[in-house]
C-alpha cells in the first residue's frame, strides 16, 4: 500500500510539471471546466423557470444533486479521465506491454498514472460550489448525513469509473481506437437528471444496466430525503457487482491481448 | 474535379471502418441522449399538467430531440482536432504536395461526414413518422429544407472550428477551445433545452451571435416551424457568419503559416 502511496506521489508530480509546461492550455481547460459547470447550472435554472417541481425536487434540492454530480464529475476528471482516454489507444497501437511489465497492478498504473493538473483547479471549484449548495440549503442536516453523501459520491466516482471501463475493455476484441468511450460520454448525461424521471423499462436501464442513476442521484435522495434501506442496498449491491465484472472483463481482455498494433 | 470525389470515398471508407463500433454509437448515442431528453420533458409537462409548453407538444419534443444530436454531428463534422493534430505532429506538410490546397481538403472530408450523418437524420426523421407516429413518411419538402440548411450552418461551423484549429499554429493545444465551443454552439443554439424555453432577453440576445441559426434554425425548419422570411433571414445571417469567418481564417492563416515549423511538438 505504501509502495503505491509513493508511486501516486511521483505520478502527481510528473503530471504537474507537465501541465506547467503547457501553461496556455493549462488555463485554457480551466475555463473549459468551468463553462460546463455553468452551462449545467443553467440548463436547469432554464427549466426551472417553466416549472417550479422537477422529478420531486424543489430547485434548491435539485441544485444540491447538480453540484454533487459536478463533484463526481470533477474528481473523475481529475483523477481517471485523462487515463481512460489513452487506455484505448494503447490497447490499439499494441503499447501495453510498458504497462504489464511493471512490478505493480496494470490496473492502478493505467488508471491512474495521469493525474489532470488543471482539473484539480476545477475540482475545487465544484467542491466549492458543493459547499454554497449545503450551506444555503434551508432543511437542517446532521453531519452524518452529510458523511454519508460524501462516502456514497465516492462510491460514485468508482461506479462511473467501472462503467467507463466496461466500455473501454471491448477494445481488446474490436480493435478500434475509441470503443465505446463516445457512447460512454452520450450516455453520461443519464447521470445529470434526476432519477425519478425515468419510469418503466428506461428506469431499470439506468439503475441497474447502465447504472448512471446510482452516481449522484440516488445519493442526493438519500440525502434529501428520508433515508430508504432498498435505496441504499440497491445502490450498494449493484456497485459492488459492477467492480466485480469490471475486474472480470479487466483479466479476460488482458488474456486477449496480443500485442499486435491495429 | 476527380480529386474531390477520391477524398470523398476515402472519407467515407474511414467513417465505415469500424462498422460495429459506428453503430453502437450512433444508435446508443441516437437514441439514449432523446430517451433521456424525452424523459426530463415528460416528468416536466406532468409537473405542470399540461399538454403543451412554448409551442411544443411531446411528441414534438421527442422529434426535436431526434433531430438534435445526429443534427449536431452534422454540424461538428469531423472530430476535434482535424487540423490541429496534423501542426502537433509535423504531417500538415503532407498537403505541400497534394494537388489541392489543405482547406479545401479539410472542407471534402467535413462535408463528407456532414452528408453522411445528414443521410442518418432522413433516415431516422422518415422512420420516427412511420414507426412511432404512425403515419406518411412526413413532411419530405422540410425535412430536405432542414438538412439543406444543416449542411451551410455546418460550413459556417466549420469555418470557426479552422479559426480555433490554426490557432495551434500558436498555442500548444486547443482541444479546450474547441470543446468551449461545441458547448456554446450547442447551448446557446438550442441544442440542450429549445430557445423558445429560454427568457426573452436571452433569446433577443442570441439574435446577434451565430448559435441560433446553427442548430435552433435548421432543427425547427425540418420540423416545419419557420417561415419562409425566418428561412430567408437565417440563411443571410449564416452566410454573413461564413464570410466574416472565412475572412477571419484568412487573416489567420496569413499570419500563422510563417509560424510553421513542420517538426511538430
Amino acid at each position: 500500500m505504501r509502495r503505491y502511496f509513493r508511486l501516486y506521489l511521483h505520478f502527481l508530480r510528473f503530471s504537474f510539471s507537465k501541465a506547467m509546461e503547457f501553461r496556455i492550455d493549462f488555463t485554457f481547460r480551466i475555463v473549459m471546466d468551468l463553462i460546463y459547470y455553468i452551462v449545467n447550472i443553467l440548463f436547469f435554472k432554464v427549466i426551472y423557470l417553466h416549472t417550479p417541481m422537477l422529478a420531486g425536487w424543489s430547485e434548491e434540492q435539485l441544485m444540491v444533486f447538480v453540484a454533487s454530480y459536478l463533484l463526481v464529475d470533477a474528481i473523475n476528471m481529475t483523477f481517471i479521465s485523462s487515463n481512460m482516454w489513452w487506455l484505448p489507444q494503447h490497447i490499439n497501437r499494441g503499447a501495453l506491454d510498458y504497462y504489464l511489465i511493471r512490478p505493480v497492478s496494470p490496473l492502478f498504473f493505467l488508471s491512474l498514472r495521469e493525474f489532470s493538473a488543471n482539473s484539480f483547479l476545477n475540482l475545487l471549484i465544484a467542491a466549492g460550489f458543493f459547499s454554497y449548495t449545503l450551506f444555503t440549503y434551508s432543511h437542517p442536516f446532521s453531519f452524518l448525513e452529510l458523511l454519508l453523501l460524501l462516502t456514497l459520491l465516492l462510491n460514485g466516482v468508482a461506479l462511473y469509473y467501472c462503467i467507463q471501463m466496461l466500455m473501454i475493455i471491448p477494445v481488446f476484441w474490436t480493435h478500434s481506437s475509441r470503443g465505446f468511450i463516445d457512447l460512454f460520454w452520450a450516455m453520461g448525461i443519464a447521470m445529470e437528471r434526476p432519477d425519478r424521471i425515468y419510469q418503466g423499462w428506461l428506469r431499470k436501464v439506468f439503475t441497474v444496466i447502465l447504472p448512471f442513476s446510482l452516481v449522484a442521484s440516488f445519493p442526493a435522495r438519500l440525502f434529501l430525503e428520508k433515508f430508504d434501506w432498498e435505496t441504499f442496498l440497491h445502490l450498494a449491491s449493484v456497485s459492488l457487482i459492477f467492480w466485480m465484472l469490471m475486474l472480470f472483463f479487466w483479466k479476460l481482455g488482458l488474456r486477449n491481448y496480443s500485442s499486435a498494433s491495429s | 474535379m476527380k480529386w474531390w470525389r477520391s477524398v470523398f470515398s476515402m472519407e467515407l471508407r474511414k467513417i465505415l471502418a469500424y462498422r460495429s463500433d459506428f453503430w453502437v454509437t450512433f444508435l446508443g448515442q441516437t437514441f439514449i441522449q432523446l430517451l433521456i431528453a424525452r424523459a426530463l420533458w415528460k416528468s416536466v409537462f406532468e409537473a405542470q399538467n399540461t399538454s403543451s409548453m412554448e409551442g411544443f407538444t411531446l411528441d414534438m419534443m421527442t422529434l426535436y430531440y431526434l433531430i438534435v444530436p445526429i443534427g449536431t454531428r452534422m454540424l461538428t463534422g469531423e472530430n476535434i482536432g482535424f487540423l490541429s493534430r496534423e501542426i502537433y505532429e509535423g504531417t500538415f506538410t503532407r498537403y505541400l504536395i497534394y494537388p489541392l490546397s489543405v482547406f479545401q481538403y479539410k472542407t471534402i472530408t467535413y462535408l463528407t461526414n456532414s452528408l453522411f450523418y445528414g443521410f442518418q437524420l432522413m433516415i431516422l426523421y422518415v422512420l420516427y413518422h412511420v414507426c412511432y407516429l404512425g403515419d406518411s413518411l412526413g413532411n419530405l419538402p422540410d425535412l430536405v429544407l432542414g438538412v439543406s440548411l444543416f449542411l451551410v450552418a455546418s460550413m459556417t461551423y466549420l469555418m470557426m472550428a479552422i479559426v480555433i484549429e490554426l490557432l495551434a499554429l500558436w498555442a500548444d493545444n486547443i482541444w479546450s477551445l474547441m470543446v468551449m465551443l461545441r458547448f456554446f454552439t450547442t447551448f446557446f443554439g438550442g441544442g440542450f433545452i429549445p430557445l423558445d424555453f429560454f427568457p426573452a432577453w436571452a433569446t433577443n440576445l442570441l439574435q446577434w451571435t451565430p448559435f441560433p441559426y446553427l442548430v435552433s434554425l435548421p432543427v425547427r425548419t425540418t420540423m416545419g416551424m419557420t417561415s419562409v422570411s425566418d428561412i430567408t433571414n437565417g440563411l443571410i445571417i449564416l452566410l454573413s457568419w461564413c464570410l466574416i469567418f472565412m475572412m477571419c481564417v484568412k487573416f489567420i492563416w496569413i499570419k500563422g503559416q510563417k509560424k510553421y515549423t513542420g517538426v511538430g511538438i
